[in-house]
Order: structure tokens, then C-alpha cells, then sequence
């Protein structure tokens, strides 16, 4: 044989080859309805990035399954996640994954549970999900032992708990007062509706009545200023200021740093992050390229329920099973090292070994400091941000 | 106790004289045109994120962004107005839909252009304390109370001593006798507009600088705008600061000796309870005839 025909031979050979292999990659519809506009917007976007962020690197590193992702503001409206749900649903997705607050989460669950999907969420905030093949990498009960864990650390022998009335923040003020109860610690519960404007009457309820060595605050991002300021205008003679989920991040602090200061947070990441592993690297890097800024914590779960969930669609998809409830049956089998920690989910379809960290806002800087073993920093205790 | 009470009335009265300046320009229109404007809390809105805009991008204070937001919101109320008189049959009704769903518009804008990051002043002057004894507040809410008294003092005084002021108390009462007066009803109702415009723009500058703002605001502002013009009655401008402060201290005082996630449920109440014993509100009058 000619050399000529030989490549021309070879030429053809390695045409069929690329035409076979994107021939036979299958596409998997995954749906996600999170609160891109609304109160949550700022929590449902970075976790829109990081999941995001996990389709593309699943895409690159998968020749035989792509994931096709579609999604869907559902405003942190139950009933707009519901509809989302459907909608996605009636496009074809084989997945769901949601997002923020838990009323919204419960809609779109529903839906997934009654068409026998899979729903993934990263802001689900009861302690039980009574909703078939759910999943959810960060349990409450992590966010739960970071708090009180910090706060006995701290020694409190009295905490006064501010929490907003809605599902999420409820069940994590109610799961750190009890945690924090069983050890022995005075706790003043003051729930808020979230239509509330001025915090004054509620800190001063707590300045002269509580006189806590603590006050700890659950809610949402702009309670969490309203509170601070009112703190800081009735100053309050506390030791430190406690707070949940959405305020240790670099964007919070960037845009009220007199707020801030010596406040602490449920978080992941320090920050400036720092991530000791090989896929932590890669993760921030990816990160930084795709959106020009650091990732947090959020970008985080995000980025690793869309690892785990498109693992397991992949597992599936090669067992045969997806439309036989097969995703679900790989998820459950998940075990898993991943940038936030180990991941499995157990009957509930919460991770066991979830566990947040703290940190807390110092100059321009978020270090870890709970717990021990994975902090950054140390704590500036007692610290106000006046 | 009583500390605690004395704290809980101060911030209550506060807060009424901030509602009171949001609600007013929704109570004058209502109360000329018997209109009610479901977008008004997006005109605040408006207000509040052009102040943002003037802090952000020109690093100004965001209390010289007042005149740029009253242009903007005028011409916003204007065109609100201009929408409205299209309306021909069942004014009152449709006017209530067609508002509700410029407020739709107006929110969906407000989130396209500064999507829905919550914003607030960075200007540390208006979050510092100020004690007056047992009292503690912030520069900032005692500014908008300020404001809000001068705003209610100068429209009342408005209304009754110039023409203008008298030709939109003639038409809110008997439009068809104004009209007979030589008093252009359009012109009166147009003017009404723009006047809730302007105070919707201090309002909306005033909340930048003490509280914090998102896009989902506009519709909570309007409702409690709502709540407090029909607790005043139609056509009382001094009502709406009474009716406010009334309201602003029920809630600080449910919050204080109650519970804070009954705050709601006190304005639902007290508005109940008012229209039970007082159909007209506090301080209104039967309705206009004409």
C-alpha cells in the first residue's frame, strides 16, 4: 500500500474514531432552581457559580456523558420553585438541584419526589427531609456544631438568639439553642418576622433584660446589618456577636466592613482562601478564571453537589439505570473526598460527616477559627465591631 | 421596664416619621384621585437606588443625589400619571391593576440595572449614635424624622395657602364644582403626581442612608404606604404622620413587650380595629362627590 493511501487510510480511521465518540455522548438535562433575584439572591448566585462551575468541569472530563443544565429563578418563592421544578422537569431534566429559603426548597422537592426525580439542595434547613431520593451535602446539624461548637468554646454561660421566623433559620436557631441548652448554657430566644426594619426595641430587650455574654443572630443579609447597627447604637455589653450563614463571605465584608468587624460566621473558606489539597487548587483557580473573584463557601457546595450528583447521573447512565431510579440508588452510594470534606448521605439523605467552620471578620481578612484543627487564625475574643 | 418602654416608643415614633414620608405622596394622590398607587413603593425605590448610583459611581454623598432622583422619579410618576388618565371606565378599580402592574415593571427594572445585592449608605456619619438621655438612635432615623415632619408641615401649609394647594383640595372634594371653578382637574391631578414624586425621592434617599435596600422592597414600602393612608383617612396630610407614628409605636411596642414576629399582625390589627370604630379613618372625611 501506498504511503499516500495508508494516511488517507489512517485520515478516515481517526474521522470515525472523533465521529463515533461525540456520537455516543449522551446528554443529561439537570435542572436548578435557585434565588437568583429576590433576599437570597446574593447565596442562590455564588451557588449557581460553583454548580455552574461543576458542569463545565464535568463536561470537559467526561467524552461519553454531558450534562445539559438549565437554570431557573425561582425568587426564593416556593411557589415559583414549584413552577420551576415542573417546567424543568417537563424538559426533560433526570435531576433536580435547589437552593434557598427551605419553603422554597420544600416546593420544588415536592414536585421532584411526586415525578420520582432525584432533588439535590444546598439550603434545605430542617433536620428531616420527609421527601423521597433527597439529598443534601451540607446537613444542619454541621451548621449547628459550628455555632454552639464556637460558642462553648468560647465558654458562654448565656447567649440571647435572634433568629427570623422562616423554616431555615428557625430550625438552625432551635438546633443551636437545644445544643446549646444540653450544656448548660442560659438561652433567650427572640424570633423576628422578616418584615421587621428597626432591630432597636429587640437589642435593647436583650441589653436590659438578657444581659448576655453573647448574641447570636440567624437570619438573612440585610437583618444581619439592620441587627449589627442597632448593636452598635444601643451597644449592648456582649463579648462577641455569633452569627449563621451568609455573613463570613469576602463580598459581605467588602461592602459593610464597619458592620463586620470581630463578627463571626458559618463559612468554609478563610479568606484570603486557602486550600490545601490539589483539587481545592484547581477549584479556586477554575473559579477565579471563570468569574474574575475569589470563590466562597457557597460557590463551594455548590461546586460539589454538582460533582457528586453528575457522578452518580454518570454512574447511572453507564449501569443502564436512569430511568429506573437509578440515580438516586448511586447517590446513596456516594462515598466520596471532595473539597468540603468526606461526603456520603445517609437514610435521610443528609452527609453525616458535614461539618462547617467559623470565621471571623478581621481588617480585611477572614480567617478560620473554629474548629481547632482546620483554623486559619485566632479569635479576637472578646471583639465587637465597636 | 419602663426604660425598656421609654426605648420602644422613641424607636416607634421614629419609624412612624419615616412611614409617614413614604406614605405621603401615596395619601395625596389617593386622596385627589382616589387612585391608589401600587407602584409608589418602587418610586421610593427608584429614589433610594439613584442615591446608591450617585455614592457608588461618583463617590458623593448620596444626599446630593435628591435632585437627580426627584427629576427621575417626576418624570416616572408622570408617566404613571399619563397611563392612568387613559383609563376610562372604572377608574378606581383599574387603576389598582394597572399601578400594580407598573410596579411589577419598575421592580424587574430596578433588578436589571443594579441587580439584587442589598446596598446601604457607606458613609459612617449617618449610622452613628445619638443619645438624648435614656434614648438612643441613629443620625440617620433622626434625619428622616426630621424630614418627614417638615415634609407633612410644608404640604399641609401648601394645601391650604396656595392656589395650587386649594385647586387639589377642590378637586379631591367635588371635582365637577372645581372644574366649574376654572380649576383644570388634570392639570390639579398631574401636579399631585409629581408632588408624591418628589416626596417619594426624599423618602428614597432618606431609607439609602438608615436602612438597607434590595429590589424586593418596593412592594413591603407600598403596603405599609397603603396601611397608613386609610388609618389617616382620605385627605388628611397631618393623619398620615398620626396614623403613622400610632402605627410605628404599636409595633415597637408589641416587639418589646410581645413578641417581634407579631409585628406584622399590630399594623393588620390597629387598621382593623380603626376601620371597625372609624370607617373614614382617624381623621377622614366622607367621600367626595363629583
Amino acid at each position: 500500500m501506498r504511503i499516500g493511501e495508508k494516511l488517507a487510510q489512517t485520515a478516515a480511521i481517526l474521522s470515525l474514531a472523533a465521529f463515533a465518540s461525540t456520537a455516543v455522548a449522551d446528554e443529561f438535562v439537570v435542572g436548578s432552581n435557585l434565588p437568583l433575584t429576590g433576599p437570597q439572591a446574593r447565596w442562590g448566585q455564588e451557588v449557581a457559580e460553583g454548580f455552574k462551575l461543576a458542569t463545565e468541569a464535568f463536561n470537559r472530563g467526561s467524552a461519553k456523558h454531558k450534562i445539559k443544565l438549565i437554570v431557573t429563578d425561582d425568587e426564593g418563592n416556593p411557589a415559583k420553585a414549584s413552577a420551576a421544578a415542573e417546567k424543568m422537569i417537563s424538559d426533560g431534566a433526570v435531576a433536580l438541584y435547589g437552593g434557598f429559603p427551605t419553603p422554597a426548597v420544600v416546593g420544588a422537592a415536592n414536585v421532584a419526589t411526586k415525578a420520582g426525580l432525584v432533588y439535590m439542595s444546598s439550603g434545605y434547613g430542617g433536620t428531616k427531609a420527609d421527601f423521597k431520593n433527597f439529598f443534601q451535602i451540607n446537613a444542619i446539624s454541621g451548621y449547628q456544631k459550628a455555632i454552639a461548637g464556637t460558642m462553648l468554646d468560647m465558654g458562654a454561660k448565656s447567649v440571647s438568639l435572634i433568629h427570623n421566623t422562616k423554616e431555615g433559620s428557625a430550625y438552625v436557631a432551635t438546633a443551636v439553642a437545644k445544643a446549646l441548652t444540653d450544656k448548660g448554657v442560659k438561652v433567650t430566644m427572640h424570633p423576628y418576622d422578616s418584615a421587621i426594619a428597626d432591630f432597636k426595641p429587640i437589642i435593647n430587650k436583650i441589653k436590659l433584660q438578657d444581659r448576655p455574654e453573647l448574641i447570636s443572630m440567624v437570619g438573612y443579609e440585610s437583618e444581619y446589618i439592620g441587627m449589627l447597627r442597632a448593636a452598635k447604637v444601643l451597644k449592648p455589653e456582649v463579648k462577641a456577636i455569633v452569627c449563621a450563614y451568609g455573613v463570613a463571605t469576602p463580598k459581605m465584608m467588602a461592602d459593610f466592613p464597619a458592620e463586620l468587624q470581630n463578627v463571626y460566621g458559618t463559612t468554609m473558606l478563610s479568606y484570603p482562601a486557602e486550600f490545601a489539597t490539589k483539587d481545592g487548587k484547581e477549584f479556586a483557580e477554575a473559579f477565579k478564571k471563570t468569574f474574575n473573584k475569589d470563590p466562597d463557601y457557597l460557590a463551594q457546595f455548590g461546586y460539589v453537589s454538582g460533582q457528586v450528583l453528575f457522578e452518580a447521573i454518570a454512574r447511572a447512565a453507564n449501569a443502564g439505570t436512569i430511568a429506573k431510579g437509578g440515580i438516586a440508588a448511586e447517590m446513596r452510594k456516594t462515598d466520596r473526598e471532595t473539597i468540603t470534606g468526606r461526603v456520603t448521605f445517609d437514610e435521610t439523605g443528609f452527609n453525616p460527616h458535614f461539618v462547617l467552620r467559623m470565621g471571623q471578620i478581621q481588617g480585611n481578612k477572614i480567617p478560620l477559627i473554629w474548629p481547632k484543627e482546620a483554623a486559619t487564625g485566632k479569635m479576637n475574643f472578646p471583639g465587637l465591631p465597636w | 421596664m419602663f426604660d425598656l418602654i421609654l426605648q420602644a416608643t422613641y424607636s416607634g415614633l421614629l419609624s412612624g416619621g419615616s412611614y409617614a414620608l413614604i406614605a405621603l405622596g401615596l395619601a395625596l394622590v389617593f386622596g385627589t384621585m382616589r387612585v391608589i398607587n401600587l407602584a409608589h413603593g418602587e418610586f421610593v425605590l427608584l429614589a433610594a437606588y439613584i442615591a446608591y448610583t450617585v455614592e457608588s459611581q461618583m463617590g458623593w454623598n448620596p444626599l446630593l443625589a435628591l435632585p437627580i432622583s426627584v427629576v427621575v422619579v417626576c418624570i416616572t410618576a408622570a408617566i404613571v400619571y399619563l397611563l392612568v388618565t387613559r383609563l376610562d371606565k372604572n377608574r378606581e378599580m383599574n387603576s389598582l391593576i394597572l399601578t400594580f402592574g407598573l410596579g411589577v415593571i419598575l421592580t424587574n427594572l430596578v433588578l436589571f440595572i443594579w441587580k439584587a445585592d442589598i446596598h446601604s449608605t457607606s458613609v459612617g456619619w449617618f449610622q452613628e449614635a445619638v443619645v438624648l438621655g435614656p434614648l438612643y438612635s441613629m443620625r440617620s432615623e433622626l434625619l428622616f424624622f426630621i424630614t418627614s415632619v417638615v415634609m407633612v408641615a410644608i404640604l399641609w401649609v401648601w394645601l391650604d395657602k396656595s392656589w395650587y394647594g386649594r385647586a387639589v383640595r377642590a378637586v379631591s372634594s367635588n371635582r365637577d364644582a372645581a372644574k366649574l371653578m376654572g380649576i383644570n382637574p388634570h392639570v390639579t391631578e398631574l401636579i399631585s403626581f409629581l408632588i408624591a414624586g418628589i416626596l417619594a425621592s426624599f423618602s428614597g434617599v432618606a431609607l439609602y442612608c438608615a436602612s438597607v435596600i434590595q429590589p424586593a422592597l418596593g412592594n413591603a414600602l407600598t403596603i405599609k404606604a397603603f396601611i397608613i393612608t386609610i388609618l389617616a383617612g382620605i385627605g388628611s396630610i397631618p393623619g398620615v404622620l398620626i396614623g403613622a407614628v400610632l402605627l410605628g409605636v404599636s409595633e415597637a411596642l408589641t416587639i418589646t413587650l410581645l413578641s417581634s414576629a407579631l409585628q406584622e399582625l399590630t399594623g393588620m390589627l390597629l387598621l382593623l380595629f380603626v376601620l371597625l370604630a372609624l370607617p373614614n379613618g382617624l381623621f377622614g372625611r366622607a367621600g367626595r362627590r363629583g
